[in-house]
């Protein structure tokens, strides 16, 4: 699902468990998840289209339900957009706190089950069931069957030997649906699908493999190491097993928050500083609602704006802080601004925690100024 | 392909091109060198698709051709060989054999044509330079590198060729070292690269093997062209020839890190500051991994101390007036530009306790190291 607004978490794995020959991972993605839970909150729209979303006619649809999707609405559509697909859309203001608490009663559920969970953002997330007896369509089974009873949401799930595939199948029979593709399945699985399905391949890499013919993972599967290589560089050599469906990236329970931050990609790319300050003044007190939540008794190292301009470049400005200031970000905001002055497409802002048991602090340069080029993810 | 090779000269070459092996064994061949023999000399490649070496060496060779063959079995074989000639064979299939004295060996190899050749590039800018002053930029300021691979654009040593200098910088976003040279530059020929810190390290390896070293460089690759001296007896011949990715990215804003004017300024003798800054670092812990200077009239003081091992106190003399200032680093962050550094004249820089300190030389050296806030 594409956010509105996305809450990043920059983690840290504190321990891996053991990677096993063959493992058992179920990726559990929530159907439309925020529509889904206003509809709960009001059953007599569950036949209506309903989008949740940005009030304002700049504001984008964070979600919406499927009789919406049949007129073409999407995650991440601007909300004037939607309303010309679909006058009679139901558009419904986003309430975090209720999402989070869903949430919470969700990765309970999970708990019951296994140990190793990972959870993704609130309505995802991956499950290392390897050490269970059932087989692990039944234990997905089960995990949404709890959840349709207990939260009276439905859920869909993926389960495969890793995260790559399982992630990629739970999305195969939404909503409200599974599939199992079994390790000996998993070669023919990945063929036929674009390649922009693999991590790690974005629009950019995507567009240069289909100039050179490469459409599909299955494209990439016939070629072999060295010629992959040539193309690709070292990471050709992960694509090697990306395009085969080999991922052994273990699903890490043990998480450390190192940052807390949010962004906004806007529909209209805002053209001047002053509605970025606006925009800034929004985001910033969702942060702050987000940090008395989450993370209220960290130490606060570092404060940051990010910016992605119309012609995708991002920068990052970004200072150290002990405490999160309103006018520091704007300090922040206008000094990113400045290093290009086009219009911006998107504007996030977050924090950084201090590390845990630091008796002296290493002090930094003042270097964070650090512009790069990147495709949009 | 058959050739007779002196085996400290075929030892040498292997040496040469040894570090630069694939670290995964997902693509077999990328463990291997890339013999390629012909008339007076042989040449060994070695590649892991991101940095790529090659080097000559005499030998005398009766049949051309080429192998691959795994590069580290390869080198310990042959300094174990009994005589100082090495003749080495290999025909249609992929073996080879190797004999020396009553010592024979047949080598499992892959075929030559499998092997990834090192790119060549277009619209390059080049450069002819010095060895010994490359090298000598480079150790001064490659230890401010930065390691952490979530800011990949500070995992290399900058290269910037503009207004008549060549600077390098590195900086891990702690401290940040600069050095530059005065050299021609035309128009045109002007840019600027980052270097990856395995080519760093190799380059700091193989640099010094003769005068000049070419580099030549675009936005995506550098190559460097080492001349070798001849009269050596290295066996290597002509040269050797380096090529890598460069870091892809815009180098952050380094100038604005650099204090444009610091309170005070002290001369020190670098090797004695060197000794006091390690031996009261002989008692810091990992978890208090820092030394206090304070700087009063004509005296620096340099203590550490630890919970577990105790205290250390160093004073050296040296020519102040101002006021006293205590200031807190990290150990490492003062012995290592110190001990790269070989001018003994250095001068010292600072403000207060949270400000950045400065080591300083008078040709164009600039180490900016931050701080540690004591709490």
């Amino acid at each position: 699902m594409i956010c509105q607004s996305a809450r990043n978490q920059h983690i840290q794995a504190s321990e891996h468990p053991t990677v096993k020959a063959l493992r058992r991972i179920i990726h559990i993605d929530m159907d439309c998840f925020y529509a889904a839970v206003e509809i709960r909150e009001r059953p007599e729209l569950a036949d209506q289209p309903v989008a949740v979303g940005g009030s304002s006619g700049r504001g984008v649809l964070t979600t919406c339900n499927y009789p919406a999707r049949q007129f073409g609405l999407r995650s991440a559509m601007p909300v004037f957009k939607a309303k010309q697909l679909c006058p009679q859309v139901i558009l419904l203001p986003v309430r975090f706190e209720l999402y989070r608490a869903v949430s919470t009663q969700i990765r309970e559920i999970f708990a019951r089950y296994t140990k190793l969970i990972e959870p993704l953002s609130l309505d995802e997330a991956y499950l290392d069931v390897s050490h269970l007896k059932q087989r692990g369509a039944e234990i997905a089974r089960s995990i949404r069957d709890d959840i349709r009873r207990e939260t009276g949401l439905t859920a869909s799930a993926g389960i495969a030997p890793n995260k790559l595939v399982a992630k990629i199948a739970s999305d195969w029979n939404k909503p409200d649906g599974q599939l199992v593709v079994p390790p000996s399945k998993v070669e023919a699985f990945m063929r036929d699908l674009p390649v922009k399905k693999i991590w790690g391949v974005g629009p950019k890499s995507a567009a240069r493999m289909a100039a050179g013919g490469i459409a599909t993972c299955g494209d990439l599967q016939a070629l072999d190491r060295t010629q992959l290589a040539r193309q690709f560089g070292s990471f050709g050599l992960e694509l090697f097993h990306l395009c085969r469906g080999i991922d052994e990236r273990p699903v890490e329970p043990h998480r450390t928050r190192k940052s807390l931050s949010n962004e906004r990609t806007f529909s209209q790319n805002l053209t001047d500083l002053e509605s970025c300050h606006d925009a800034l003044a929004t985001q910033f007190a969702e942060l702050m609602a987000d940090l008395r939540a989450q993370a209220p008794d960290r130490q606060i190292a570092k404060l940051f704006v990010k910016l992605k301009f119309a012609d995708f470049r991002r920068t990052t400005a970004e200072t150290g802080a002990t405490q999160p200031d309103l006018n520091i970000f704007h300090a922040l905001l206008a000094e990113a601004w400045g290093r290009s002055g086009r219009d911006v497409r998107l504007l996030g802002l977050g924090l950084r925690f201090a590390e845990h048991n630091e008796r002296a602090e290493q002090l930094e340069l003042a270097l964070d100024a650090v512009i790069t080029t990147e495709s949009s993810g | 392909m058959k050739f007779q090779i002196n085996k400290d000269y075929f030892t040498n070459g292997l040496q040469q091109v040894l570090n630069v092996v694939a670290s995964r064994s997902t693509m077999p061949i990328l463990g291997n060198v890339l013999i390629e023999a012909s008339e007076g000399h042989i040449s060994l490649t070695t590649t892991n698709l991101d940095l790529g070496i090659r080097c000559r060496i005499k030998a005398d060779v009766t049949e051309s051709g080429s192998i691959t063959l795994p590069v580290r079995k390869l080198a310990t074989i042959v300094r174990e060989l009994p005589q100082a000639d090495v003749h080495v064979e290999s025909g249609e299939g992929t073996q080879t054999k190797i004999t020396s004295g009553g010592s024979h060996f047949k080598i499992m190899g892959i075929a030559a044509d499998e092997f990834p050749s090192l790119p060549s590039f277009e619209n390059r800018k080049v450069y002819e330079l010095s060895q010994e002053v490359i090298v000598s930029m480079l150790k001064s300021v490659s230890y401010a590198q930065s390691t952490d691979e979530n800011r990949y654009i500070l995992n290399g040593v900058y290269f910037n060729f503009a207004d008549e200098k060549l600077t390098l910088v590195a900086t891990d976003g702690r401290r940040l070292g600069l050095t530059a040279l005065e050299t021609a530059i035309s128009e045109g020929n002007a840019g600027s690269l980052i270097l990856p810190a395995k080519t760093v390290a190799e380059l700091e390896r193989l640099l010094g093997k003769g005068e000049s070293v070419k580099i030549a460089f675009n936005d995506r690759q550098a190559a460097f062209e080492i001349a070798i001296d001849d009269s050596s007896d290295s066996g290597l011949t002509d040269h050797l020839y380096l090529v890598s990715k460069v870091v892809e990215g815009n180098y952050p804003n380094y100038r604005q890190v650099i204090p444009k004017e610091t309170e005070h300024r002290v001369k020190i003798e670098r090797e004695l500051m060197l000794e006091c800054v390690h031996r009261a670092a002989l008692v810091v812990s990992e978890k208090h991994n820092s030394v206090k200077l304070k700087v009063s009239k004509n005296l620096l003081e340099i203590s550490g101390s630890s919970s577990e091992y105790g205290e250390s106190h160093e004073s050296m003399a040296i020519a102040y007036d101002g006021p006293e200032v205590q200031v807190a680093f990290n150990p490492q962050f003062l012995m290592e530009p110190l001990k790269a550094l070989t001018k003994d004249e250095v001068f010292f820089e600072f403000k207060d306790e949270l400000s950045p300190g400065l080591f300083k030389t008078l040709d164009n050296f600039i180490c900016v190291i931050m701080p540690l806030r004591l709490n």
